[in-house]
């Protein structure tokens, strides 16, 4: 299968001293689930920001659906992040003076035409049918969170990138957002979750530890179907679910 | 449904964010105001100054009948020679007997020649300063070709006129010349190239005759009379041997402005008018009425409508609008620092929503419409907020500092004044956007969204 993100080498320099990434190289096929692991400061955010074309590398390649993003123009950035990205942050990032399904209708804006239909169902699917007309200081921080998850898959992204998304958030909204994720990924969707929490990472088909910037090797046997990858240091925890 | 988004979101981003919208409201509005109250109060000022002006201006000036008069003397034909030259003094009074007498302000003839005044060469005007005359009784009845009879009440008695009256916006320092028609009025700019003042003799030569005048006043203008000298039309006629000519008459009338009829008039002639209309156009203060009307009364003479006035006025008015419109200038660009800092700051705040905005794919065309049309909106809305301030800040200093007790401006010139602070007030919002607009879309989106 054709990896849909493929990093070479790549590596970011902060001020020219701060080496956020190390020469990652790694490869994500469609339709998987990887958890990107590590400690606070590990480079976990920045690998999401450069996948997202939200940063640009200092060096190395990164192919995502058969293109070299780090050779696009500032313009082309920006349709690469409305035509191919869903994204989701730590901080569940909402206008403040529309409601909810205007803040999903805000991204259908932006990529094409508004859809309210669209939209309204988008929201049902996360669980907020009631909650359509509300104003983000009037949900929760987990039905925040699940607008922005709404959002980010509204126009159909080939990547869902997740920086934290639970974060901010209690066990009981947690569950839920991973029971949406759980969904969406046996919709087909790629996901990339980014969590330092083992408990969300080992939900995933597989996970990628960064250290200082660095993929962690781990030598262990490859699951069948990520058999091409040949440099993509990554283990595959699908049998060692806990308990 | 894009531009119903696009509505949507601009009208919950205004009214939402109430605070932040009412403070650039506020700020364009009060810039706004200022622009409205000076311009409203320059045109009104200098409207009021020019018809203070108008009303007292010389618009007609008569002359004797430029062709050369024909004399036939036994078959032979003369043309008359230096008579023909000049208007007769004992005819003024008759332009106050014409059907539009009531309508005639003021008058005044003139004689003028070169002299000498102390070595320099300079134009000798005699003139009526402030002369009462007695005025005749006049035709009472005008019967016209259409059969209407027209009557008119005689103008009688006494009336007071001379250059006093024609030539209000005159500054004479010291004193006119007075009824004995003793002295002279020296232009301001002449004196001070003779190095003479007030209460000094000055000596007038005219072809070998010498003449020692006192200086009653000077007499600044803001034109070309400030390089003349002004006597008495009697001492003139002496001096140059013209008992009783004048070159010139300056009048004020009070005209109405031409409508169609008084167009087609000019343009094929009073004469070729039916007689209804001619009788209409001739009992209506048109200038060119009564500018035929001088003429039927002197027969000799040849009366045309002038813009002497008019440009003195133009060029005070001019004056005084480009010191008002200067101050506006320099407030407006006080006001609009005030506007920039306002946008800034509500920009500033909204930076992460802005980053938001472009992380969910948004580009630069797309935030900056929404948040230039969202300044353009409350721009507009400040712009009409001061007006209305500014306009009722106009009509109070008005009324209280200028003691003026009507105020109102021709609706064309409100019109004027509301686009002009419009179009000011939302290029004022747009252009303070647009600087902090332009800075927070350049920030990445990252950094735009981290920050707090
Ligand atoms: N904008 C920045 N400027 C300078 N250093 C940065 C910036 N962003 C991240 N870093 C640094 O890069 C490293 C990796 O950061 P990050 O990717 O956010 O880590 P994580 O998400 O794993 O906690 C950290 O040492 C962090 O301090
Ligand atoms: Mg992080």
């Amino acid at each position: 299968m054709e990896p849909l993100i493929l990093s070479h080498e790549l590596s970011k320099n902060y001020n020219g001293k701060v080496c956020a990434l190390d020469r990652v190289s790694l490869e994500i096929c469609p339709g998987e689930w990887v958890a990107v692991m590590g400690a606070s400061g590990s480079g976990k955010s920045t690998l999401l920001n450069m996948i997202a074309a939200l940063d640009l590398p200092t060096s190395g390649a990164l192919w995502v659906d058969g293109v070299d993003i780090v050779t696009y123009t500032e313009e082309e950035r920006v349709r690469f992040r409305r035509e191919k990205v869903g994204l989701i942050f730590q901080h569940f990032y909402l206008i403040p003076y529309l409601t909810a399904v205007e803040n999903v209708m805000l991204a259908q804006y932006f990529h094409s035409m508004p859809d309210k239909g669209e939209a309204e169902e988008a929201l049902r699917r996360v669980g907020l049918g009631e909650r359509l007309d509300s104003l983000p200081s009037e949900l929760s921080g987990g039905e925040q969170q699940r607008v922005c998850i709404a959002r980010a898959f509204i126009n159909q992204p080939k990547i869902v990138l997740a920086d934290e998304p639970t974060g901010n958030l209690d066990a009981t909204n947690e569950e839920t957002i991973m029971k949406i994720f759980h969904h969406l990924h046996r919709a087909g969707h790629t996901l990339l979750v980014v969590t330092h929490d083992p408990h969300i990472g080992q939900q995933a088909d597989r996970i990628i530890e960064l250290d200082h910037g660095r993929v962690v090797p781990v030598v262990s046997s490859q699951r069948s179907f990520l058999k091409n990858t040949n440099f993509t240091l990554s283990i595959p925890i699908k049998e060692k679910h806990p308990t | 449904m894009i531009k119903q988004m696009l509505t949507r979101l601009l009208a919950k981003s205004l009214w939402k964010q109430k605070t932040s919208t009412a403070l650039i409201v506020l700020s364009v509005a009060s810039a706004a105001a200022l622009v409205s109250a000076f311009l409203n109060l320059a045109f009104h000022l200098t409207e009021q100054v020019a018809k203070e002006l108008r009303s007292f201006g010389a618009n007609i000036l008569l002359v004797p009948r430029s062709d050369p008069l024909e004399v036939e003397i036994g078959g032979l034909k003369y043309v008359a020679p230096e008579e023909s030259a000049h208007l007769e003094e004992a005819d003024l009074v008759k332009l106050k007997t014409i059907f539009w007498r009531h309508n005639i302000v003021a008058f005044a003839p003139f004689l003028s020649r070169l002299v000498e005044i102390e070595g320099n060469r300079a134009l000798l005007v005699g003139t009526w300063f402030e002369e009462e005359i007695a005025i005749p009784a006049g035709k009472g009845l005008f019967t016209f070709a259409s059969g209407i009879q027209r009557e008119v009440e005689p103008d009688s008695g006494k009336f007071r006129t001379g250059l006093k009256s024609l030539a209000r916006w005159w500054r004479v320092e010291g004193g006119w010349v007075g009824e004995d028609g003793q002295g002279v009025l020296l232009g301001s700019q002449l004196a001070q190239r003779i190095g003479v003042g007030r209460g000094g003799v000055v000596r007038i030569t005219y072809q070998g005759r010498t003449v020692l005048f006192p200086i009653r006043g000077l007499v600044q203008t803001g034109g070309v009379e400030e390089e003349q000298v002004f006597v008495h039309l009697k001492k003139a006629q002496d001096l140059f041997g013209l008992p009783g000519k004048v070159d010139k008459i300056q009048v004020s009338a009070l005209v109405t402005p031409d409508n169609s009829l008084a167009i087609r008039a000019s343009r094929i002639g009073p004469a070729r008018l039916s007689p209804e209309e001619y009788e209409t156009w001739y009992c209506s203060p048109f200038l060119n009425s009564i500018i035929h009307q001088f003429e039927e009364a002197i027969p000799d003479s040849s009366a045309k409508a002038i813009r002497q006035v008019s440009e003195a006025e133009g060029a005070f008015i001019g004056k005084m609008r480009l010191t008002f419109m200067l101050t506006v200038a320099l407030a407006l660009l006080a006001a609009s620092l005030g506007v920039m800092a306002a946008m800034m700051t509500a920009i500033f705040e909204r930076r992460q929503e802005i980053g938001l905005m472009k992380a969910l794919g948004a580009d630069g065309k797309q935030i900056s419409l929404f948040f230039l049309l969202e300044g353009g909106i409350s721009g507009f809305f400040g712009g009409v907020l001061g007006y209305f301030g500014g306009l009722a800040f106009a009509r109070l200093l008005a009324a209280r500092t200028f003691s003026l007790a009507s105020f109102s401006l021709p609706l064309s010139l409100q019109g004027v004044i509301l686009f002009t602070t419009l179009i000011l007030a939302v290029g004022l919002a747009v252009v303070g956007s647009f600087l902090p607009m332009r800075e927070a879309t350049r920030l990445e989106p990252i950094r735009a969204m981290r920050g707090s």
